[in-house]
């Protein structure tokens, strides 16, 4: 088999995690595939870059919203330079243009395993109504605003406190409508409309990551019950557990939305009452769980997408009882990376082998040059404000 | 009584709800209550043991099932 060269995202394994390491960490620990990890990060910092057991090469990307242009011409340069021949992008920003190139990529080399346009808008915070009623799940009373006086109204009609959600990242409550409005304002500014009000539910928060075959199977599924959140609500401690309203909602989603790709599943649950509170469209940061309990979604995903079988010998099920503990760990390496990451906006054993053949004549190729803040014009900068 | 059936129990008293992640102590008249729930007993059934496992007045012993039972009710776990 080919060598497998995956580019994953999201190796900002800081204190609110992106899900890469998790997905780089199960693939390594695929026994039968043949992986080199490419960490594809936003930012010099991003401790991934420096886990050289988990990502072999870094490359720093500009955001989305450069532009898909320069966006893809970043990944063919990376492509270029390693051979990357996968990529799983993990952050939501990323999903509409992995989503809208999703063919032109495959046809240069570039296959990803993602939701098609319409199966994400369907499954969208604006959205929320139809599939609680779809996956037979209860939803919170949930009203989307798009203007501060709407989201007076809607704080009004629903009660404080009230959950104030932004259109991809965070949440946050509010006890009153001036802490409302001043949260709305917060997430409008960082993650635009819409904005979601919505009534608070008390009860448990169970997860559950899957992985649809976008033929309406499922490639494997486990669920977790957050026993500890930090402030920002990312899972700390948890416990695999098998609940059968959450199970069975995650089958009715994949055989009804037809779903291709990673989600997660959450919801609040008291007693018999399940609330819906999101479908991500991605792999969650906690999705090494579930590698640690037998079931390797990121590897499955994988040898689907490429079209490898998956081997009878590997979990499809798993246990409930099993813990998920996170800790914090430190480590001290010299500067290499880092300034290899700031001048060239790469770094690892590809990134050298590239940087040697790019001193030739001739070799116009700018390793950094299409990174938004890392270009070759003379400048000096601060090393800590990348 | 179907979540009490599938609670893992062990012998120190530690109790996991497989279904929804919950985890649960219990003391040793606890554990012996709860065991004694999983095999079927009545509440009177379940006060003899008691009694008879902790030297305590049948009385007594009916008062503490009829509290646990509170107890599991507040989970619902019955």
């Amino acid at each position: 088999m080919t060598k497998l060269i995956v580019g994953v995202s999201g190796i900002n394994a800081v204190d609110n995690p992106g899900p890469g390491i998790g997905v780089a960490r199960s693939l390594r620990e695929a026994p039968d595939l043949d992986v080199r990890i490419i960490g594809l990060a936003y930012d010099a910092m991003e401790p991934g870059i420096y886990m050289d057991w988990v990502v072999d090469d870094a490359f720093l990307l500009p955001y989305p919203s450069v532009g898909n242009e320069t966006y893809r011409e970043r990944l063919l340069h990376v492509q270029r330079r390693t051979g990357m021949n996968f990529i799983i992008p993990t952050l939501d920003t990323e999903m509409p243009f992995y989503m809208k190139y999703r063919q032109e990529l495959a046809g240069l080399g570039l296959p990803v395993f993602v939701p098609t346009p319409e199966q994400y808008r369907l499954r969208g915070k604006d959205r929320l109504g139809e599939l609680a009623q779809a996956l037979e799940l209860k939803l919170p009373r949930t009203e989307v605003v798009s203007s501060a006086d709407d989201l007076e109204r809607a704080v009004d009609r629903i009660g404080t406190p009230v959950m104030v959600k932004g259109a991809f990242y965070k949440a946050y409550k509010a006890h009153t409508t001036k802490e409302a409005l001043s949260h709305y304002h917060k997430l409008v500014a960082e993650w635009g409309y819409p904005i979601l009000v919505q009534e608070v539910v008390e009860g448990d928060e169970l997860n559950v990551v899957a992985v649809g075959d976008g033929e309406g199977g499922l490639l494997g599924r486990v669920g977790v019950k957050k026993m500890w959140i930090t402030e920002l609500g990312k899972i700390w401690t948890g416990v695999t557990m098998r609940h059968p309203a959450m199970l069975g909602a995650t089958e009715r989603f994949m055989e009804v939305y037809r779903w291709r790709g990673p989600m997660e599943l959450e919801c609040i649950v008291d007693g018999d009452d399940v609330f819906l509170v999101e479908i991500n469209p991605r792999f969650p940061a906690w999705s090494y769980l579930a590698t640690g309990v037998g079931v390797n979604l990121p590897a499955r995903m994988v040898r689907r997408a490429l079209g490898l079988p998956n081997p009878a010998s590997e979990a499809e099920d798993y246990p409930a009882g099993k813990l998920f503990v996170r800790y914090t760990y430190e480590m001290v390496t010299d500067m290499n990376r880092f300034q290899s990451m700031i001048t060239a906006g790469e770094c690892g054993d590809c990134a050298r082998e590239g940087r040697t053949a790019a001193t030739g004549p001739g070799d116009t190729t700018s390793a950094g040059g299409s990174v938004a803040g890392h270009g070759r014009a003379p400048a000096v900068q601060s090393g800590d404000t990348p | 009584m179907q979540r009490l059936r599938s609670l893992a129990l062990n012998p120190d008293g530690f109790a996991f709800d497989p279904t929804t992640g919950e985890s649960y102590t219990l003391n040793a008249t606890g554990l012996v209550v709860l065991e004694g729930l999983r095999e079927g007993l009545s509440s009177d059934e379940l006060a003899a043991r008691l009694a008879d496992t902790f030297e305590v007045t049948p009385d007594e012993a009916s008062r503490d099932v009829d509290d646990f039972l509170d107890h599991l009710r507040t989970f619902r776990l019955v």
